[in-house]
């Protein structure tokens, strides 16, 4: 199989640009606070992690808005790069208008943003992967599987998801969503908080990488997806489903359990999920205690796009020697095993696994190396 | 070049509901599709099954018949299937199904049950859990140019990955007052087995799907191929 590398990378979050978000994060910030661009009236939460200047004008989204700043910062891509878009809901605000004002859809489709997209960065192929919460995760999978395997040379990964009245409601009514900022893997948890934010990751061929001049910023050593087969909204106590991508993840990366140095983990801030994950943790690496952590009480749940923006923390991770603090955490829940804290925590040489999961009971599992030519 | 072979076919369109083993025609074609009852494809009661929205029971039913036809519906023990469902539309139907129920009270009134099925992957969590099967379980939107992505995705997941078999298809019902047809048709394909295979469905390196030999451009032309290979 070919070296996959991590060549380059842009992430816009509640935190700011990829930078900004990295340091933010790491000083301890939070990007939640109050939802200002729909009525919060009727929910149990207010706060959102939400992107400030995002604008919805004539027919455009609020996405487009945050493409616009993703892609900005982005650089020349390599000719026949493919694309996977990984949304779950791309322009959904359209469809709110659309219901609101006309009683159709909108442009809502995912197909004409796809194309957009397409066009724009002059990319082959592109098609969008939903798998709900996981959707970058296994698209990143998909991605470094098509070059690990000499199907594609370069495939541009994009999560991308707005905070909307659509999902807000939702989570809401299924008492999914913490009335105050969500506390990942803490003892008193009680669910999540949402975010927006968009993720754009490059993957390229060690061959094809050196030959146009690019730098390795991680290796994507391992992959794996799988489902519970339990539960369309709710996770596996067992945590069977993540147990198996892990475990296919340290079989492509050719690596023990014993060669994971953290986890960035999926940590939604739900009672179940993060239960779900500690098991599934513990069944992988005993009482090991491998230091752990979760954005999304800084960040909230972006969704589609979890998957590449903490694939890119990740990569920062790895290159700093620390994993960010896990806002939110008080009390750690008695299950997690190693370190799980407020404050940063120091990364030993290794392999840093990065989960997410999602409704329809889809797990997906990545193992990102330093970014060292070996 | 990734191989793998036909072993079932499931369909469910406005000119009605098939399996390969029988004696009917595919066809995808405009109009109303028939009542989405659990009896099209299960016998066993399913009390889970009145909960699911209309895409949802359209893609279960066709990857039910479709698991019939291959002999894999029956199951002990949980497989490592995967199931890659190309849609257009996805939940587009029940996201304003849904949103009607958050529009009246501020939300107030917003439907728990619907909202689990805003997304165009959850059905194929239904499906996983009706069949134990423990693979992916990805929707796939494919761009004009990506057409029949989902089944190479598909035969990805059997060739680099190990799955024991994959479902592909396409899965749609499209917004009231489109004239684009409704329907969910999926092939079972299992590994490929060595020596001459009648039934094997190959991606060529520039993505292109061959069915026993013959090139096919789109889901509609593979699935009447199929179903014509099905019965030599």
């Amino acid at each position: 199989m070919k070296q996959v590398w991590l060549t380059d990378m842009a992430v816009s979050t509640s935190l700011g640009d990829l930078e900004s978000t990295w340091e933010r994060l790491l000083a301890g910030e939070s990007g939640i606070g109050p939802v200002g661009h729909f009525s919060v009236d009727g929910y149990v939460s207010d706060r959102a992690a939400t992107i400030a200047g995002l604008e919805a004008t004539g027919d455009r989204s609020r996405l487009d808005t945050l493409l616009d700043r993703l892609l900005a910062d982005l650089p020349p891509l390599p000719a026949k790069t493919r694309l996977l878009l990984a949304t779950t809901k791309g322009r959904i605000d359209l469809l709110e208008r659309g219901l609101r004002t006309a009683g159709a859809t909108g442009n809502a489709e995912v197909t004409p943003l796809l194309d957009d997209l397409q066009r724009r960065l002059g990319v082959v192929g592109g098609v969008n992967i939903n798998a709900a919460c996981a959707s970058s995760t296994i698209a990143l999978a998909r991605g470094a599987g098509m070059i690990a395997h000499g199907a594609a040379e370069a495939v541009l990964v994009i999560g991308v998801d707005i905070v909307s009245e659509f999902v807000f409601s939702g989570f809401s009514a299924l008492k999914g969503m913490s009335p105050t900022p969500c506390r990942p893997f803490d003892a008193e948890r009680d669910g999540l908080t949402l975010g927006e934010g968009g993720g754009a990751v490059l993957l390229m061929a060690r061959e094809a990488a050196e030959s146009g001049g690019r730098e390795p910023k991680a290796l994507l050593s391992g992959w794996g997806v799988a489902s519970d087969a339990h539960h369309v909204t709710a996770p596996a106590r067992d945590g069977c489903g993540l147990v198996q991508a892990v475990r296919q993840a340290l079989q492509v990366a050719g690596a023990e359990a014993e060669a994971v140095a953290g986890i960035s983990a999926h940590g939604t801030g739900t009672p179940f999920n993060d239960a779900m994950e500690l098991t599934a943790f513990r069944t992988l690496f005993g009482d090991r205690p491998v230091p752990l952590h979760g954005v999304k009480g800084a960040l909230g749940h972006t969704l589609g796009a979890a998957g590449v923006i903490e694939a890119a923390m990740a990569v920062r991770s790895l290159a700093s020697g620390q994993l960010p603090p896990t806002i939110g955490l008080r009390t750690p829940d008695p299950l997690a095993a190693g370190p799980v804290s407020a404050e940063p925590l120091s990364l030993d040489e290794g392999l840093l696994l990065s989960t997410n999961s999602g409704f329809g009971g889809i797990n997906g599992a990545l193992l990102l190396g330093k970014g060292e030519r070996c | 070049m990734l191989k793998g072979e036909l072993l079932g076919i499931g369909w469910l369109t406005a000119a009605g509901t098939g399996r390969g083993r029988d004696a009917a025609e595919f066809a995808l074609v405009p109009g109303e599709l028939s009542e989405l009852r659990r009896q099209l494809a299960f016998t066993e009661p399913d009390r889970r099954f009145g909960r699911l929205d209309r895409f949802s029971r359209l893609g279960v039913l066709a990857m039910a018949l479709a698991l019939q036809d291959a002999g894999l519906d029956r199951w002990e023990q949980k497989r490592r299937v995967g199931l890659f469902a190309a849609t257009r539309f996805g939940s587009l139907g029940t996201d304003s199904d849904y949103f009607a129920t958050v529009l009246p009270e501020q939300g107030r009134l917003a439907s728990p049950n619907l909202f689990a099925y805003t997304l165009a992957n959850t059905f194929l969590g239904e499906a996983a859990i009706r069949f134990g099967l423990t693979g992916p379980g990805v929707a796939i939107n494919e761009g004009g140019n990506a057409p029949l992505e989902s089944l190479v995705a598909a035969l990805e997941g059997l060739v680099w990955d190990g799955l024991e078999a994959s479902v592909a298809g396409f899965c749609d019902l499209p917004p009231r007052g489109s004239n684009e047809p409704p329907g969910a048709a999926f092939l079972v394909v299992g590994p490929d087995r060595p020596g001459k295979n009648m039934k094997e469905i190959k991606v060529l390196p520039d993505r292109s799907v061959e069915l026993a030999g013959v090139p096919v451009s789109g889901w509609p032309e593979l699935v009447a191929a199929a179903v014509r290979l099905q019965r030599t």
